[in-house]
């Protein structure tokens, strides 16, 4: 994206730094911090890139350990110490009813269907139809049973620690961050390029025409604004109602772009009277030209650094989405999604999941942001 | 403003001035509860209010319990659970094969003084009751417990008819069906014969609420959310919504001796022991607070600011081990009562959707496949913690007419259910899922509660149509659209819960009868063999003739698959060292009024 | 002067009308039914029918949105639909609790992060800057979920420092016992960005030529920093302490629900869970207006602050 741009920038017009993404790039070299930052993150896309493909994590639902395995280090747990067990142990005591109200109707057709079982003719659990109730498919299954015979699948192993745990489903946990990240950057960056576009796309529109349209978008900024940000979550959510990850990417891109409008239409309302736009004026360039072609590769660091913010912003976002419900759907992990299956965790001493999610999203937010502090400064010098 | 001061300084007075009436009044009894026996209880979601017609959460219903009094109540201990009287004289006298009910007030029961009885004890008639039932069918309150009494009793429904025509419920018009035998004697005239009236007068939208404080406090509405006045042994005293609730010991409020028979139960008899020939209510005041996240309400229990609370699902396994309490914490005294909740969870698929619905042969092998590939154990130990038994049939442990002995015929079994499916000529296509047997793709829509429980079941759902290459979508709804979509007969599977009203098998059994599809039959069904069977339960009393049909009943829903019955969840309220006697009842909301606990050492 | 307040004040009716529509749309139009909650679960047609004309919404989208601008006119949105309670006390008892938690925080939020700006703006450049802005960059790079989480497990329960959660009945006890730890997590969250965010004003004023010209004369560092740096500097502040205040108010509604603080936050959450229209308008709109009114004031503490704006 990086030399994109810087190439899309260049040939556009000679007037005011051409160099701009050049030299930003060299003062980025130089930072250490900043390059430190860059690898982390490049680390985080390169593992988004393989669990996209498939290379990594592709199996990261299979019920590879016991539930809440714990990480190795710790050693194996008693299914009791684990709190889950009972789900292949016999079946709870059912409370007696004091009063048996049945009949001795009742009580005869359970004494010939427990002497037919004994005697090997029914019983068991093949259909009964004591009660007189016509089985439409009694033929089928009691052939499917006969063919299928009594032995059972066994049980697959599952493994009893795991380097970092597994989660209550005996997901192993360093896998489900893996795939989390996936999810979540993604959502993070994909929402970031929506707001920014449309941010963008209004501020330019309103900075450019100014008049009625700058009156038209600075009116949907300030009604966009002044409703309180998780009021407008929940109503885009509740419209879109469809469950997906695109829901969650149009709910924080449609929310997000108030920041990015207010700072590209300034900018454009700076820019549209410099010369090197009367020059193009001057040759008959269309209003889209000179907004898109002309002005747009001057102020493009702004939309990327406010991009770069919003990706961070999002990320954390998306925590908070799942809290109230509007998560990525079933079958997807996410950083969010295993923040609140492990809100009770931490409580109940299984602390694995919310660390390895939290430390994840802690590394790869951190570091973004170093290197977006890192861009912006480079970017825009005279902060420094 | 200083005509609000002038207007709460008159109310103070007034207030006053009752006061001062009541104590100058002989006693009836020496008040027993003791204002230092304070209990500290916790509500898991907000209250809505405590207008008895009105309330319709859990936890609203728990303090219009302790304000408000039925005619009828639940014996404490027995199980299951017992109807016992309780401003009733005794239990009604059915009549004329169930169509009649005479029932006797007993004398002498007075309202919690309040101005809008302007200075006068009012005592408690059977009027009171007939005024409380008319509202549940006033249109203008809309109340959401009607059902206690629409097509019921002679002459009420027509009377309520009238009003949604005029736009406006005459209180004063008689109803044939309520007949008033004099101020304490009250005769109900049933359409259809009914044997659930008694449970249905112990529920506590019928509850007795005097039309004075209706007149007076009502809003736009005609609710009285905000101003509960009752006969009950608790009064309001102080309420901060959704916050904390503190209900005071009604000086006023007759009170009763500690009698009630232990079953073979060890922990029954240890109950018996510690509280026989106890005047009640014991407790002076009970401090509610609401606390809706799992681990602030944990963190406080083990802190002890609170005495008693409600173990959820998320957190068994911190006080349980095996449905037993951890050993570390019953030797710091803490107690546990587990009772099974009179509740089932089912899932079901929609009979109306063209997909999964309909009676032919190969949409009945489809829901038995699916029925047969779920495995409710799984679901326990991971959606639960273990907290839940898987049902035989729709009705759960401790309802009348539930029999133990009941076996399904769906067991889980995933090898049959992918036979099963190959059988009917659902093949599996290229990418491993299967089609229908027109070879059109097949995709089932799984809907759920946008929260964490119903993420989890989704994720279990998921699992199980896996396991038969069945495509699934999730589909995570608020609850409000989820509803309505729900009772449209829109959704095409869900699993759904459902909580006794009142401990009878019918009060399940309902769930799945034809004419009942857009109330509570959310799977749609409508199979005649069902509803034949249902309609015959119905004219029948508890006994073993109804027993066979509900075994006839849970047969056929096993053989045509609307639905998978699943499992019933447990209870599990712990009790700080300090709480005496308490044991969780199955329909009852609040107990406080029968157990006693320590002073406060402070 | 009061003029200006007018004009500013009728510039807003165009916005507070768009924000009304746009309410009214969302939830009117495409949100939850009601009335299949307040039927409770033995419900029927004919029931839903009668509840939904109860509360008026069979009528047409004209006639609500009709009746909705009557009530934001009147300031009377009438009752709770699920509680019956009006909504004016509704707004006025759940303000308190979320007031007595903000107010502390934001006053410390800003005090706090204004001094470390201006600590790290006159280091800047050096290690212990950077250190800083790394530290502050950590921490904001962890979710509220697990601030709440880890602090009050640890903090509360397991070193006892605070109370697990609650809320009481006085407002001494609330400040200095319930809302201490929210207080502490809510400054865990926002110092670092303030911290950031401040820096950079400094930083802009630092290298402005007043600057220069103060250095020149001789004035000392800190008298720099501390009397022009930060007197200029305090425009933006404002502006964002400011702006950021009513949108704080429903923010706020995590820390609300795990402490069982009746505050705002939580009421809005159970509003939409329950379809509780009035509620949710109701507050919407005011926090949208109280939005508005902030901006408003801030622009008026410009002026008081630098008599060089001019309010046009």
């Amino acid at each position: 994206m990086n030399t994109q741009t810087s190439a899309n920038a260049q040939p556009a017009h000679a007037h005011s730094s051409p160099g701009l993404w050049i030299m930003a790039w060299r003062r980025l070299r130089s930072d250490r911090l900043a390059m430190a930052a860059l690898a982390v993150v490049a680390l985080f896309l390169v593992t988004l890139l393989l669990s996209a493909l498939g290379l990594v994590a592709k199996h990261w639902d299979a019920e590879v350990g016991v539930n809440y395995a714990p990480p190795t280090f710790m050693g194996a747990q008693s299914a009791e110490e684990r709190g889950v067990e009972g789900m292949h142990a016999a079946e709870a005591p059912v409370p007696d009813n004091p009063r048996d109200p049945l009949g001795p109707v009742l009580k005869q057709l359970r004494a010939e269907r427990d002497a037919a079982a004994a005697a090997g003719t029914g019983g068991g659990d093949a259909p009964l139809d004591y009660y007189g109730i016509v089985d439409p498919l009694a033929k089928e299954i009691a052939e499917l049973r006969s063919t299928l015979g009594k032995d059972k699948a066994a049980a697959p192993v599952r493994r009893a620690t795991l380097p970092f745990g597994a989660d209550k489903w005996g997901h192993d946990i360093i896998l489900k961050t893996i795939k989390g990240s996936e999810t979540s950057i993604t959502v993070g960056l994909a929402a970031a390029l929506l707001a920014t576009v449309l941010g963008t796309l209004f501020g330019a529109l309103a900075g450019y025409y100014g008049k009625w349209t700058d009156d038209f978008f600075n009116w949907f900024y300030s009604v966009f604004t002044s409703i309180p940000y998780l009021l407008l979550i929940l109503a885009v959510a509740a419209v879109l109602q469809q469950k997906g990850v695109l829901t969650i990417v149009l709910i924080l891109g449609l929310t997000g772009w108030t920041g990015v409008f207010r700072l590209v239409r300034a900018e454009y309302i700076k820019h549209k009277n410099r010369e090197y736009v009367m020059a193009a004026d001057a040759i008959g360039a269309s209003d889209m030209r000179k907004m898109f072609v002309h002005i747009f590769p001057n102020i493009s660091h702004i939309s990327f650094v406010q991009m770069s913010i919003l990706t961070v912003a999002f990320i954390k976002s998306e925590v908070i989405l799942s809290f109230l419900g509007f998560g990525v759907p079933v079958g997807v992990a996410s950083w969010g999604s295993m923040l609140n299956e492990a809100q009770n965790e931490l409580i109940l001493g299984k602390w694995w999941q919310l660390t390895a999610a939290s430390v994840a999203m802690a590394v790869l937010v951190t570091a973004f942001s170093l290197f977006t502090d890192a861009l912006r400064d480079a970017l825009d010098p005279k902060l420094k | 403003m200083s005509c609000r001061l002038f207007f709460r300084l008159c109310r103070a007075l007034s207030l006053c001035l009752t006061l001062l009436c009541l104590c100058v009044w002989p006693l009836q009894q020496a008040q027993a509860a003791d204002p230092e026996k304070i209990l500290h209880a916790v509500f898991v979601a907000p209250e809505n209010g405590f207008d008895p017609a009105i309330s319709r959460d859990l936890y609203s219903a728990q303090v219009v319990q302790s304000i408000f009094e039925t005619l009828y109540t639940y014996d404490y201990l027995a199980r299951p659970a017992k109807l016992a009287p309780q401003t009733a004289e005794a239990l009604p006298e059915i009549t004329d094969g169930g169509k009649t009910y005479t029932i006797h007030l007993k004398k002498g029961i007075y309202f919690y003084p309040d101005p809008a009885f302007g200075g006068k004890r009012r005592e408690l008639t059977m009027a009171d009751y007939v005024y409380s039932f008319k509202r549940l069918l006033d249109p203008k309150l809309a109340s959401p417990h009607s059902w206690l009494f629409e097509g019921k009793v002679v002459g009420f429904d027509e009377l309520a008819a009238q009003a949604k025509k005029t736009g406006h419920f005459d209180y004063n018009a008689p109803v044939a069906g309520f007949e008033l035998l004099d101020r304490y004697t009250l005769r109900v005239h049933l359409k259809h014969p009914d044997f659930n009236l008694g449970m249905i007068l112990a529920h506590e939208p019928t509850s007795a609420v005097a039309h004075e404080v209706v007149e007076k406090y009502r809003d736009v509405a005609g609710q009285v959310m905000g101003h509960p006045v009752g006969t009950g042994a608790y009064y309001l005293a102080e309420w901060v919504r959704g916050s904390r609730i503190v209900l005071d010991a009604n000086p006023g409020y007759r009170g009763f001796t500690w009698n009630f028979q232990a079953g073979s139960d060890p922990e029954d008899q240890a109950i018996v022991a510690a509280m026989k020939g106890k005047r009640m209510p014991q407790i002076g005041r009970v401090d509610i607070r609401v606390m809706v996240e799992d681990q602030s309400r944990w963190l406080s229990f083990i802190d002890k600011q609170v005495d008693l609370v409600e173990l959820q699902g998320p957190l068994a396994p911190k006080a349980l081990i095996n449905g037993k309490l951890r050993p570390e914490l019953a030797a710091q005294g803490i107690q546990l009562s587990r009772i099974i909740d009179p509740e089932i969870s089912y899932n079901y698929w929609n009979m109306q959707d063209p997909v999964v619905g309909g009676l032919t042969k190969e949409k009945i092998a489809l829901r038995r496949a699916i029925a047969l590939a779920y495995n409710p154990q799984e679901e326990i130990a991971i959606v639960w913690n273990g907290e839940a038994v898987p049902l035989e049939y729709p009705i759960p442990p401790g309802i009348v007419g539930y029999d133990p002995d009941y076996r399904s015929s769906v067991h889980y079994n995933p090898r049959l259910a992918n036979a099963l499916l190959d059988q009917f000529g659902y093949k599996k296509g290229a990418d491993g899922y299967r089609t229908l047997p027109d070879g059109k793709p097949l995709t089932i829509t799984y809907s759920a509660r946008a929260d964490s429980n119903g993420r989890q079941q989704s994720e279990i759902w998921k699992k199980v149509y896996n396991s038969l290459g069945i495509r699934m979508k999730d589909n995570m709804m608020p609850f409000p659209d989820l509803l309505k979509a729900e009772k449209q007969c829109e959704l095409m599977s869900r699993n759904s819960p459902w909580i006794a009203d009142y401990p009878d098998a019918d009060n399940f059994m309902q769930l799945f009868y034809g004419p009942n599809t857009h109330q509570n039959n959310n799977g749609c069904s409508q199979i005649p063999e069902y509803d034949a069977l249902y309609a015959a339960s119905q004219k029948l009393p508890d006994s073993p003739e109804r027993n066979l049909l509900y075994h006839k009943m849970a047969r056929v829903l096993e053989v045509y698959a609307p639905i998978r019955v699943g499992y019933a969840r447990y209870r599990n309220m712990l009790a700080q060292p300090n709480v005496i006697g308490y044991k969780k009842h199955p329909i009852l909301h609040c107990e406080w009024l029968y157990f006693d606990m320590k002073k406060e050492k402070k | 002067m009061a003029a200006y307040i007018l004009r500013r004040l009728w510039q807003m009716l165009p916005t507070l009308l768009g924000v009304v529509v746009l309410v009214f749309l969302l939830f009117n139009w495409v949100g939850g039914d009601p009335a299949y909650i307040l039927a409770g679960k033995m419900s029927n047609p004919a029931q839903i029918a009668n509840i939904r004309k109860q509360l008026g919404i069979d009528e047409s989208y004209w006639v609500q949105l009709w009746i909705f601008v009557k009530q934001i006119v009147t300031m009377d949105f009438g009752a709770s639909w699920s509680t019956g309670e009006t909504i004016s006390h509704v707004l006025s008892t759940r303000l308190g609790p979320s007031l007595t938690v903000l107010v502390p925080l934001t006053i410390l939020e800003t005090l706090i992060s204004i001094g470390l700006a201006l600590g790290v703006a006159y280091v800047r450049g050096s290690l212990t800057d950077r250190m800083v802005m790394i530290a502050c960059t950590v921490g904001m790079s962890i979710s509220i979920l697990v601030y709440i989480i880890v602090f009050q497990y640890v903090l509360a329960y397991k070193f006892g420092w605070f109370p697990v959660q609650g809320w009481g009945d006085s407002f001494s006890e609330n400040l200095f016992h319930y809302a201490l730890l929210p207080i502490l997590i809510g400054l865990t969250v926002s110092i670092a960005p303030s911290l950031r965010l401040f820096r950079t004003f400094f930083l802009d004023e630092i290298s402005q030529d007043y600057v220069r010209t103060a250095r020149a004369k001789g004035l000392s560092e800190p008298r720099i920093l501390w009397v022009h740096v930060l007197r200029n500097a305090a425009i933006p502040v404002v502006t964002y302490v400011m702006s950021n205040l009513p949108a704080l108010l429903i923010g706020a509604f995590l820390i609300e629900r795990f402490f069982s603080i009746p505050g705002i936050g939580r009421e809005i959450i159970l509003a939409v869970e329950r379809s509780d229209f009035p509620v949710i308008k109701a507050i919407t709109v005011y926090v949208a207006a109280a939005t508005m009114l902030f901006n408003l004031l801030a622009d008026l503490l410009y002026k008081a602050i630098d008599p060089r704006v001019q309010l046009k």
